[in-house]
């Protein structure tokens, strides 16, 4: 089982519905315990708001566990997490924020940011009742994003996704620079030809040492800006679910005034983003 | 005034002489692995009065010194080319990665400027009479340049170099470039507010003024500036036809922005490098657009302008070989030094300390640029000018041979050959896949510190997964251990041994990887690099056939050199 407790914050917002039936579908797909979470007054208006939010989806008692918190809705999301051990917090999200809260940071962007457990954000394009049929999973190759390859292939299994494409992006920064010193501009291109050869083998070999054989495995080499390059392409290829690993570090304001790797995903999200947390061995 | 007809003639005569040599030179140079650019300014030196001006005076005189405005209209063009130059530097510096940079290359990037800074600094303000005489009131911007010349970093230089050494893709390649970007980018600053400072006690405006403006002007452009590029080219990539709309975009954005701090007071190519930063960082410039901007920007302004610096300045007269060694001195003492306290304290080991420490210290037409400017504003003279173009010229060279000495040492090479110990070569006489895989981890152990057990549990495991035997006769045991450097054993086995391989053959050649945990591209570009040698079953016959294991290595030479010849 790759995730044991699932957590689901509702805001009753008019996706709210949506989120929680595939809440309920993934909850059935991985054999789940689901927790609801809702930060706000429990007043008697919430209170039938939720009990018929729960009852439209068909939700029984004894499926789910019901929090009610007051406060700051970021925070109390990510103490419930730990409190209650959540492995795998779903939370809705828009394809892109405005640029005020894209900097200030909206509840679902702190989530992908700073949450203690793995998230999957939900984008309004995604199918209700409908598995992730194209996983894109993004690799550089580290012991963080083999544990995101492992979980991305134990969910496409789950899911009979049609495939499963292992994403690597590299740049060698600065390059563009030495076209001067080489012969012609064919030396250059011979070398990122090369290059790009190089990371192909090392992908076949990656996928080999895995051991990925039961789903559809397919592979892609970037050459670019780490997180712009594989955004880009898993939008233009129309993927279903984009996972990454967790940054190393955690993000802070001026890596979104100076974005870099992750940050350009968060930033537009170019599908629903499983953000996976393992930790390191 | 204006161009006469005989003018127009010399001005373009001038300019393809001085292009012809500047290429001649760079060929020759190009041809002895060395950066273009130092044939380019030695070029100059032969073309300028250190030698055929010196052999030839008139014709020298008629060709470069004909008329004043023959000279003032060679000097714009020449000026043109180092905005162009700064600009296209600043195009390549990503500040993604230099925000992305982990603690290991912060402190590395800190202290390789720092060291040399305060090292520069301090001596040149304590003991100024070895650079000549240099007046008490310009003692102290003196220091300081001498400290901002000796801490930056030629980007070209070192991509370049780390391509030929085969590291760029490491952690220690990573990191030196990281670095390198960030020195840059802090050396250029700190030296504007140098020259806003000295501008500013020429000119009406206060030190205070010079320096808000300037902090204002790098702001603007960092926060505010980079976005708004970025939306235009994203426009003018979507709606132009070719990528000319961008391209004039970056030299019109450039040129303005030279424009602006030649203004305020500072020199043009501040502006130029910092837009080039701002402009850089745009995720919408296509790779083919930056090479085209490149290759615009360094084939034709930047040899006018690296051969302009021979061109006028007699260097044999200005030779000084004290001030050019302590300079030196004190930039390998700056550079290693730093990067050596800075590893230390990231924890990477001595040897890459030194790898780093070297790589920081090739200042090629970086530290030109800086002195070029300097002495403009009167604060270097010509010795000094020539001491540090030397100093550029030498560390440049000199840098490759001393990282690729460090790198053998710490077995940085990834590359299977340069890896193999001869130690941990042998012939056995296993009959098993476990026996085998046995008696390589108790070679490793034997001769390194790895624990026996440690090692054959985790190569077992990783075996019990799936089999790692190849074909062509070729079986690869590996695994990622906690350990600071890559191990390689193997065993020759004549009889064969049946290791589960891919084309059911017997295996003959079976080789043990261990990589560090921390490095996993490593584990998987050996494994790649080592099947792709073994890419017949030639090469394990062609073992087995030999006697002692020098053999095997001078076998395994033989075969790589005639595989990669």
């Amino acid at each position: 089982m790759i995730f044991k407790r699932l957590a689901l914050a509702i805001s009753f917002s008019p996706n709210s519905k949506n989120l929680l039936l595939e809440a309920i579908r993934l909850k059935k797909l991985f054999g789940a315990k689901l927790f609801l979470i809702h930060i706000g007054e429990d007043s008697i208006e919430n209170k039938n708001k939720m009990s018929q939010l729960i009852s439209e989806c068909s939700l029984s008692d004894e499926d789910y566990e019901l929090n009610w918190r007051k406060g700051d809705v970021e925070d109390l999301i990510m103490d419930f997490c730990t409190e209650k051990q959540i492995d795998l917090l779903i939370a809705g999200a828009l394809i892109k924020e405005n640029v005020f809260k894209y900097y200030i940071g909206s509840v679902a962007r702190k989530l992908m940011r700073e949450a203690p457990c793995s998230v999957l954000l939900l984008t309004k394009g995604k199918d209700i009742n409908k598995s992730f049929k194209k996983i894109c999973v993004s690799v550089d190759f580290s012991q963080l994003s083999e544990n995101a390859v492992k979980i991305a292939y134990e969910f496409a299994k789950l899911e009979e996704s049609e495939n499963l494409t292992l994403v690597r992006e590299f740049q060698l920064p600065g390059l563009s620079s030495t076209i001067y010193e080489e012969e012609n501009k064919e030396d250059l291109q011979k070398q990122k030809h090369d290059l790009l050869d190089e990371e192909k083998e090392k992908m076949k070999i990656f996928i080999k040492e895995l051991n990925l054989n039961d789903v559809n495995v397919n592979y892609e080499c970037l050459y670019g800006k780490q997180g712009w390059e594989a955004s880009n392409w898993v939008a233009e290829n129309h993927f279903d679910l984009f996972v990454i690993s967790t940054p190393q570090r955690r993000p802070k304001l001026i890596d979104r005034i100076f974005q870099h790797d992750f940050e350009f995903v968060f930033k537009e999200l170019p599908s629903s983003l499983l953000i996976v947390k393992t930790e390191l061995q | 005034m204006h161009l006469t007809s005989n003018d127009i003639t010399i001005f373009i005569f001038s300019i393809s002489v001085m292009l012809f040599c500047a290429r001649l030179f760079g060929e020759v140079f190009r041809k002895l692995h060395q950066p273009v650019v130092i044939g380019e300014i030695i070029a100059g030196i032969f073309l300028g009065p250190s030698f055929f001006g010196l052999l030839f005076p008139e014709l020298y005189s008629s060709i470069f010194n004909s008329s004043p405005i023959v000279e003032i209209t060679l000097q714009g063009i020449v000026e043109l080319a180092i905005v162009m130059l700064m600009l296209v530097t600043g195009l390549e510096v990503d500040l993604s990665i230099v925000f992305s940079q982990g603690k290991k290359a912060s402190l590395i990037s800190f202290f390789s400027i720092a060291f040399p800074m305060l090292i520069g600094f301090g001596f040149s303000y304590l003991f100024p009479q070895f650079f000549g005489d240099i007046s008490e009131e310009k003692k102290l911007f003196f220091a300081l340049f001498i400290g901002t010349a000796l801490s930056v970093t030629a980007l070209p230089v070192v991509v370049r170099m780390l391509m030929d050494l085969n590291i760029f893709k490491t952690e220690i390649g990573t990191i030196i470039i990281t670095a390198a970007m960030f020195t840059d980018i802090f050396g250029w600053i700190f030296f504007s507010f140098i020259l806003g400072s000295i501008g500013s006690s020429n000119s009406q405006h206060s030190i205070q003024n010079q320096i808000v403006t300037i902090l204002i002007f790098i702001l603007v452009l960092l926060f505010i500036g980079r976005k708004v590029f970025n939306s235009i080219i994203k426009f003018l990539e979507r709606f132009t036809i070719s990528i000319g709309g961008v391209i004039s975009f970056i030299f019109i954005i450039g040129f303005l922005g030279a424009a602006f701090t030649q203004y305020i007071g500072l020199h043009a190519i501040l502006g130029a490098f910092l837009v080039g930063i701002a402009l850089g960082d745009s995720v919408h410039i296509k790779e083919e657009t930056r090479e085209i901007v490149q290759q615009f920007a360094t084939n034709i302004f930047a040899p006018l302008f690296f051969v302009s610096i021979g061109l006028r300045l007699n260097f044999i007269q200005n030779f000084d070989l004290k001030i050019i060694l302590i300079l030196l001195a004190l930039s390998i003492f700056g550079k290693v030094l730093g990067s050596l306290f800075g590893s230390y304290l990231s924890g990477i080991k001595t040897n890459d300390s030194f790898i780093i420490g070297f790589g920081m210290n090739a200042y090629g037409a970086m530290q030109i640029v800086l002195s070029l400017v300097a002495k403009q504003v009167g604060l270097i003279n010509d010795r000094i000018f020539v001491s540090l173009v030397v100093l550029a010229i030498t560390t440049s060279i000199l840098s490759a041979p001393v990282m690729s000495f460090f790198i053998k040492r710490a077995k940085r090479k990834l590359n299977f050959i340069d890896l193999l110990n001869k130690d941990l070569i042998f012939f056995s006489d296993a009959k098993t896949k476990n026996e085998i895989i046995e008696e390589l981890c108790k070679k490793v152990s034997s001769k390194t510190k790895l624990n026996y057990n440690l090692v054959l549990e985790n190569v077992m495991e990783r075996e019990n997964q799936m089999s790692t035997g190849l074909a062509n006769h070729l079986a690869v045991p590996h695994a990622k251990l906690k350990i600071n450097s890559i191990v390689i054993a193997v065993a020759i086995n004549k009889d064969g041994i049946d290791f589960d391989s891919l084309d059911g053959r017997k295996t003959h050649v079976i080789i043990l990887l261990l990589t560090p945990i921390d490095q996993p591209e490593a584990q998987l570009k050996l494994l790649s690099d080592i099947a792709k040698f073994f890419n017949s079953p030639d090469i394990a016959q062609k073992l087995i056939s030999v006697s002692s294991k020098e053999e095997v290595i001078v076998s395994l030479e033989q075969i790589s050199k005639n595989k990669f010849a």
